[in-house]
């Protein structure tokens, strides 16, 4: 089947394996896929270099010139203020002006969203953008038997009122609709408790707003265990609750890798114990391997930005470009805008 | 069996090599059952590469050109490429193919993959009979030898390479030691000259362009004809509506459209070929009258496609400089794609 050729702007110059990496995946990308067009955005040196040294399909992409980038240190206001070309920048510009459909960028997540904000229209009905995030999760779900649930928003907006958590919610169910091949996803707020009345006001409006939406299969509320639990398929919240769980989670994790590195080291027997259970193992980390699902998305924006992890390496990055790709052949915005309530 | 279109009386200045598997044709043999597949293929059942019928055919219809193919087909297949060839319209001085079956005979194996000892004496020997002043584009692809090949011809033609250089190159790429003697002797008949302007590489398994790096900037691996194209309008071997008669045939067949034509223009841009000028050209034909080019407007799209690609990557870098090559620094390229010592890229 032919498909659309879609164009996905790359901030080559962000993340901790740029340009390199970014320009690998990227490259694979113009490989893999026929109907994607990858336009690299940043240091056109740096770029014509690497790209003269991988494998490519120079027919599906196209390079631009952005002298500057935000490093991570850099505080985003201030600095897109004095990069006007700044890659990151200068990929959210062309994508509005129509040269790319999407953006995907590893760099400083403040500054993405940030030139997100200064460039892109926010979706009619949407107050305020949200960061999307996925986490692996015991149970699969969709056409594809996608273990990882979607939990927004984690940072992009720290104070949610209950029109914000509806909006969320909406846009969480159609990227999972689209990107996790979910016809029916199920979508939850996060709360202190199950019943509805549980919870900051806001939480609890926007539970008995939610009730009433059409085309939501709203559950209602769910607890921080029921985010591993994978309980819904889209867990909602403000940008606060969301990146302090995410955080959280994220430490958990960390911690028993290192207890696991201190049984290993602690004990033969433990050794041992490990040894036997290292196919199950490999096999967990294949199934939760953040690579394969490669951005956070931005979601609320009339176009679409990937934030892909900042330790992105080529198959994470070529990743994110497929998602967006699918985002934007799927018309994202349009199928958010279609759900969210009249006003 | 040849078809020969040059007019004997008209003086031969231009002289247009083409290797034909993966340069002209769209073959695959990787595997048995693809080497099969093709040896079996009727000549309507082979592909050209998109653009490349196109490209022969304007570089014919400029008086005193000749089209030397050299390929490592067997001469058993030479019935049906001829038909291809016709059926494709275009039309030939030379085509030389392999005797395979001669090596099976004389128990030459080595000979029956490699190419080295093949082609550069098919070259030298064309060479022989082609006039001094002559010019040479030639056309190969990244799946064998090509590159290497041909800028060693080029450069023993030029005598830019010394005798033992040329017999160190040949031992590395196991030619028979008669047949290294064979294309001494060849090569010391040529009269000097300089005659290879351009070396285009087909990159038919997309080889990252800076792997032809150390052959220099004579060597020009491309994605695809229009890029050709282009370049032989900067060096003057082609008209703007020549170029776009080419870029007709890969919209018209090949599904190419704005995005995929001005990527590729600008990918030459970034690898600093000197074709910035050629856009002008380009534009002048396609506001000219010819009505066959309506088929590639809206004009004002195109130019501005092209004319953003140029702006997009800022000042221009300075073409790459022209070095010797150091032919014993890169002798495995001169092996088989299949040795075991030459992996680089695989």
């Amino acid at each position: 089947m032919n498909q659309r050729p879609v164009t996905i702007a790359f901030d080559v110059m962000g993340g901790d394996h740029g340009p390199l990496e970014i320009v690998r995946g990227a490259a694979q990308l113009t490989l893999d896929t026929p109907h994607i067009h990858a336009l690299l955005v940043g240091d056109r040196a740096q770029i014509d270099l690497a790209l003269s040294q991988v494998r490519h399909h120079a027919e599906r992409v196209a390079v631009h010139h952005a002298p500057d980038f935000v490093a991570m240190h850099e505080k985003p206001n201030a600095a897109l203020d004095a990069k006007p070309q700044a890659s990151v920048l200068v990929a959210a510009q062309l994508v509005r002006e129509g040269e790319a459909d999407a953006m995907v960028s590893a760099g400083h997540t403040g500054a993405g969203v940030l030139a997100c904000a200064r460039t892109f229209t926010l979706i009619p009905g949407v107050r305020r953008a949200a960061l999307a995030t996925v986490y692996p999760t015991a149970v699969g779900r969709g056409a594809k038997n996608d273990p990882f649930s979607l939990i927004l928003d984690v940072g992009a907006t720290v104070d949610a009122s209950a029109d914000d958590l509806v909006a969320f919610a909406v846009m969480g169910s159609a990227y999972a609709r689209i990107i996790s091949k979910n016809e029916n996803p199920t979508v939850a707020l996060l709360s202190n408790g199950t019943e509805s009345q549980k919870g900051p006001a806001r939480v609890v409006e926007a539970n008995l707003k939610l009730q009433s939406l059409p085309g939501l299969r709203f559950i209602g509320n769910v607890e921080g265990v029921d985010i591993p639990k994978g309980t819904a398929d889209v867990v909602v919240c403000d940008g606060f609750v969301g990146n302090v769980c995410l955080k959280m989670l994220e430490g958990v994790s960390e911690t028993v890798m290192e207890l696991a590195k201190y049984a290993y080291k602690e004990k033969l027997l433990w050794r041992a114990g490990l040894a036997m259970l290292s196919s199950g193992i490999e096999r967990i980390k294949e199934v939760t391997d953040w690579e394969q699902y490669g951005g956070a998305p931005i979601l609320g924006f009339d176009r679409l930005f990937i934030k892909a992890h900042g330790r992105s390496k080529a198959r994470a990055i070529s990743n994110a470009g497929k998602v967006a790709a699918r985002a934007v052949s799927n018309d994202l915005a349009n199928a958010i805008q279609a759900l969210l309530p009249r006003a | 069996m040849s078809v020969s279109p040059t007019d004997p009386n008209t003086p031969i200045t231009r002289i247009y090599r083409w290797d034909l598997d993966k340069t002209y044709l769209q073959t695959e043999f990787d595997t048995l059952r693809q080497l099969v597949r093709t040896a079996f293929q009727k000549a309507h059942e082979k592909k050209a590469i998109p653009g490349a019928a196109a490209l022969i055919r304007e570089l014919r219809s400029t008086g005193g050109s000749r089209l030397c193919i050299v390929s490592g087909s067997p001469t058993q297949m030479r019935t049906v490429l001829v038909e291809k060839l016709k059926l494709d319209g275009v039309e030939f001085d030379e085509l030389v193919l392999k005797d395979n079956l001669r090596n099976l005979v004389r128990g030459r194996f080595k000979a029956m993959r490699g190419q080295v000892g093949y082609k550069l004496p098919v070259l030298l020997e064309s060479r022989a009979r082609a006039p001094v002043d002559a010019e040479e584009v030639l056309f190969g692809d990244d799946a064998e030898a090509d590159a290497f090949i041909y800028s060693l011809y080029a450069d023993m033609v030029a005598r830019r390479v010394s005798e033992p250089v040329v017999h160190s190159v040949l031992e590395a790429a196991e030619v028979y030691p008669d047949d290294i003697d064979r294309v001494i002797r060849q090569w010391k008949e040529i009269p000097q000259a300089d005659p290879v302007r351009r070396i285009f590489i087909n990159l038919d398994r997309l080889t990252p362009p800076a792997a032809f790096a150390h052959y220099g900037p004579r060597v020009v691996p491309i994605f695809n004809y229009f890029q050709a194209a282009l370049v032989l309008l900067g060096d003057k071997h082609l008209t703007a509506p020549q170029v776009l008669r080419v870029m007709i045939e890969l919209v018209q067949t090949a599904g190419y459209n704005l995005l995929t034509l001005s990527n590729s223009f600008q990918d030459l841009l970034r690898r600093g070929l000197p074709i910035a000028d050629v856009a002008q050209s380009l534009v002048e034909a396609l506001q000219g009258p010819a009505a066959m080019f309506q088929v590639v407007r809206p004009v004002p799209d195109i130019i501005a496609a092209f004319s953003k690609r140029v702006v997009a990557l800022g000042a221009q870098p300075p073409p790459p400089k022209v070095r010797d090559i150091d032919y014993l620094s890169i002798l495995d390229d001169a092996r088989p794609r299949t040795h075991k010592k030459r992996r680089r890229f695989e």
